[in-house]
């Protein structure tokens, strides 16, 4: 879609900022380029949307426009001219201000205190006042309702969050960058934050708007930029578009294949999870009522928008997370809130998604890491001795099997393998027992496409011979291949099941957008 | 394959180093106060192994250093900050007296004053482990408190019960059954060191051949994977407690019971005192490693032992030994000043440039 350089939107005045091919690629990470010569604008009066999936590389952009990153290649105007942004204090100092999706203030202090860090306008002598008052016009002018003389951590999150934003608007911006700004907030406190930005565009300012909700993208943009792995899918005015439309350029086009697997014969139920309530650390409900089944001989997807309760449901189901309400029922026993082991010893394999952090011990050795899960059963260990013969044998079959490229059974730790062959090493170890059933979380995220492909088949072996399978994945092609059925999350709860050889992409997309 | 090897020696070329920067540093001192370094270092190395009486003074003195040193080793193995060696010494050594009140046949007799030591020293540790895991004190503060506690109920005990009633600033001695026999007959070398060495190599056996090691460990390095693994969070950490208190209970025991002349406490503690906080710099020299900590004991003790002749024949002050020691560890905690700094010195750079910029 061709950039429209004549401004015909109803609010668009003057081009506050722009970037021209900005291009970003971190060292050593990916091979590819996180973004690819990317062009952006936002003009004096609208809100212009970033719409993309996770790891479009929203997030990266915005942090290079508000001067936390530096970017590899590409050129930033502010107001006409050229400028170089080195720090977010530089980003300020032109007028650009970035709220993040995590909120960045010091809890033990009060607002004003927050407002004051990085400003020159108290002394050593502490005089809080002007600050106070100013933070408190400002908060009065926009609307953003907070008490700047209470301390942060006392505050909601909806709270945190308008404290943020006033922090940012103290040092007078013109233009405000919103990172996912409602991932925390609850649906009234989004409708409040939406009514703010819309009279903050009427004063003038540039507002550009992260998400990958479509509702807010309709709701609250006048132009919305597409994002997909780092490059830009199109550009247009809301009102010349409708959400079908977007979802397909925020999604791939190539038509994903359901795999070759035997005949799925609804056997008996290995898990179920029965209307489970989890809440989060602020209070928030992240689980909200959810129910699932899982039979013996399925793989079950689960799609969406990372941050929708998947990683709640996978620690919830492994015991990593307190169950509030509702029941988990594995085997036909009543697993609710039972402790890590005991639901490990009920045969259920977890690959998790955070594999470094809690997947492996990085400063253990390669072998020891192997049997991080079995090193009480026997042959690994006899009599809580351990046998170093039986663990060298079996991590040198998961090495063979898996590909695993690790120097150094006993000598090398594990932090020096790359994120594939951690991830390969947790395949291995979780698998190798057949187990009843499989929790996967991202379970190719970083594999390259023999590893990608290897991990299918593995996965389609392990379910035809009996194991249940639940499959957490972002990349709806993985689901759509792999699973028997499909259920979708949408703000903590199941929004849809959908068997997976009628699943259509689109459609699946819409759901997970809660479209 | 060089740097693999580097690899696996640089811990031990780390303390080699900060050894050698410790007594660089030591020597500018002694020059610039007008000292003769080299005198100096001459007597404190012929002290420690000059003479067979010098090298055996020295492994007496690390004989309980090794298990102090073993406490905090442990205690960083699995996750914890236990400097509360100190105490348990106090304690261990208190019930090996104790002990001997009972009368036995010798060798049990030995083996009972040990394992009294272990005891006493355990239990020494509970209150700690337990205020952390039911309450999240932290063990810095819960083990300081109770080194002062037992300090003082030794002095008590030592004068109120067990005090030598011809002698009274000491408490009766050891029963001569309950006695390890001296090793180099003229210093206060004793079979102690194999119960000390012994010690060191269960513990190694424990921390990396049995699964009670292998949970500690990874309660020690990451709680979250632990968790995820299945392991008992709190189990490990109650393991990581009672085996420093063992370790520091036989420390103690065994200087009642294999310290010559005396096999006895003074009411004043002061054979049994500083081995605890001794024992954080030798497990930190010795790379909180069982076999490494031997080696570093042996090294922290001939200082020590290294000084007093340091003192007579150099005129250098004993206290010199303790700056020496003092620079060793700041050397070792070196490597995290460097990481530090290339953190901070983008920081700095920036700073500069606003300033030329302004």
């Amino acid at each position: 879609m061709p950039k429209t350089d004549t401004a015909e939107g109803k609010d668009t005045g003057r081009t506050l900022l722009r970037a021209e091919g900005i291009s970003k690629g971190f060292p050593g990470v990916w091979e590819h380029l996180i973004l690819n010569e990317i062009d952006f604008d936002v003009k004096e009066g609208e809100v212009h949307t970033l719409l993309g999936e996770n790891g479009a590389g929203k997030t990266v952009l915005a942090n290079i426009l508000s001067g936390f990153y530096g970017s590899t290649a590409g050129k930033i105007y502010i107001q006409g001219e050229e400028v170089e942004l080195n720090s977010p204090q530089d980003g300020l100092e032109h007028g650009v201000g970035m709220i993040h999706q995590e909120v960045m203030l010091a809890k033990p202090f009060t607002v004003a205190e927050n407002v004051t860090l990085g400003t020159d306008d108290s002394d050593f002598s502490y005089p809080l006042d002007k600050v106070e008052s100013r933070v408190y016009r400002l908060s009065q002018k926009y609307g953003l309702e907070v008490d700047p003389t209470v301390r942060v951590g006392d505050l909601s999150a909806g709270e945190q969050q308008r404290a943020e934003i006033l922090k940012v608007l103290y040092h007078e911006p013109q233009v405000l960058i919103l990172d996912e700004p409602t991932s925390l907030l609850t649906p009234q406190e989004a409708q409040q934050l939406f009514k703010v930005l819309r009279g903050m565009a009427d004063e003038g300012f540039g507002i550009v708007f992260i998400t990958h909700k479509m509702e807010e993208v309709m709701e609250v943009s006048d132009r919305v930029t597409v994002l997909k792995l780092g490059k830009v899918m199109g550009e247009t005015d809301i009102e010349e578009t409708d959400e079908e439309e977007l979802t397909e350029m925020m999604l791939d086009e190539k038509i994903p294949i359901h795999l070759e697997r035997k005949e799925f014969k609804k056997q008996s139920t290995s898990l179920s999870v029965e209307d489970i309530y989890v809440t989060g650390p602020r209070g928030n409900t992240q689980l909200n009522g959810v129910s699932l089944d899982l039979h013996e001989g399925e793989i079950l997807g689960v799609a969406g928008v990372s941050g929708n309760g998947q990683s709640e449901l996978i620690e919830a189901i492994t015991g990593l997370r307190e169950i509030d309400e509702g029941s988990l029922i594995i085997e036909g026993e009543d697993m609710t809130n039972a402790s890590p082991r005991e639901i490990q010893e009920k045969g259920v394999a977890h690959m998790p998604e955070k594999r470094r952090e809690i997947g492996v011990v990085e400063p253990m050795t390669v072998g020891e890491n192997m049997v991080l899960r079995d090193y009480r059963d026997s042959p690994f260990s006899w009599h809580s001795v351990l046998n170093r013969s039986a663990i060298t044998n079996h991590a040198e079959e998961i090495i063979e099997e898996f590909d695993v490229i690790a120097p150094d059974i006993w000598k090398s730790e594990t932090r020096i393998l790359s994120g594939g062959n951690i991830q390969r090493m947790i395949l291995g170890r979780e698998s190798w027992r057949d187990p009843e059933i499989i929790i996967a979380s991202h379970p190719t995220h970083g594999l390259d496409r023999r590893a990608v492909s290897h991990t299918w088949e593995l996965f389609i072996d392990l379910r035809d011979s009996g194991s249940a399978i639940l499959l957490v994945s972002e990349d709806l092609d993985e689901v759509i291949s792999l699973s028997d059925r499909i259920a979708v999350m949408f703000e903590g709860n199941v929004v849809g099941i959908v068997d997976s050889d009628e699943a259509d992409k689109s459609e699946l997309g819409m759901i997970m957008t809660g479209a | 394959m060089l740097t693999r090897i580097y690899e696996q020696v640089k811990p031990i070329l780390n303390s080699f180093l900060a050894g050698l920067i410790g007594l660089a540093v030591g020597a500018i001192i002694m020059a610039i106060w007008g000292y003769a370094p080299f005198g100096a270092y001459d007597a404190l190395f012929t002290a420690i192994f000059g003479s067979f009486y010098g090298f055996s003074s020295t492994l007496a003195r690390a004989t309980p250093l090794i298990l102090t040193g073993l406490t905090f080793a442990i205690g960083v193995r699995g996750g914890i900050f236990n400097i509360g060696a100190e105490g348990q010494v106090f304690m261990g050594a208190l019930a090996a007296i104790s002990v001997s009140l009972l009368s036995l046949p010798s060798g049990i007799h030995v083996l009972v004053a040990i394992i009294a030591g272990a005891m006493a020293g355990a239990i020494w540790s509970l209150p700690p482990s337990f205020l952390k895991i039911t309450r999240g004190v932290h063990e810095v503060i819960s083990t300081i408190m109770l080194n002062w506690v037992a300090l003082y109920f030794g002095m008590y005990a030592v004068v109120e019960w067990l005090g030598d009633p011809q002698r009274a600033e000491k408490s009766i001695s050891a029963a001569t059954t309950s006695r390890l026999p001296i090793m180099v007959s003229g210093t206060s070398l004793t079979y102690a060191l194999f119960v000390s060495l012994a010690f060191s190599l269960l513990i190694f056996f424990l921390l990396w051949r049995t699964t009670l090691g292998f949970e500690l460990r990874v309660v020690g390095q990451n709680p979250a994977a632990a968790n995820y693994a299945g392991i008992k969070e709190n189990y490990s950490i109650n393991s990581t407690f009672i085996l420093g208190g063992l370790a520091a209970g036989v420390a103690g025991a065994l200087q009642i019971i294999g310290h010559p002349p005396t096999y006895a406490l003074y009411s004043d503690l002061s054979t049994v005192r500083n081995l605890g906080f001794d024992g954080i710099g030798v497990a930190l020299i010795g790379r909180n490693h069982p076999i490494g900590v031997i080696f570093a004991a042996v090294f922290f003790a001939g200082l020590n032992v290294g000084a007093r002749t340091m003192q007579i024949t150099a005129g250098v002050p004993l206290e010199m030994v303790r700056i020496i020691q003092g620079v060793i560890i700041i050397a070792l905690a070196a490597p995290e000043l460097i990481e530090l700094s290339n953190q901070l010195l983008p920081a700095v750079r920036n700073w500069i440039n606003e300033v030329k910029a302004s």
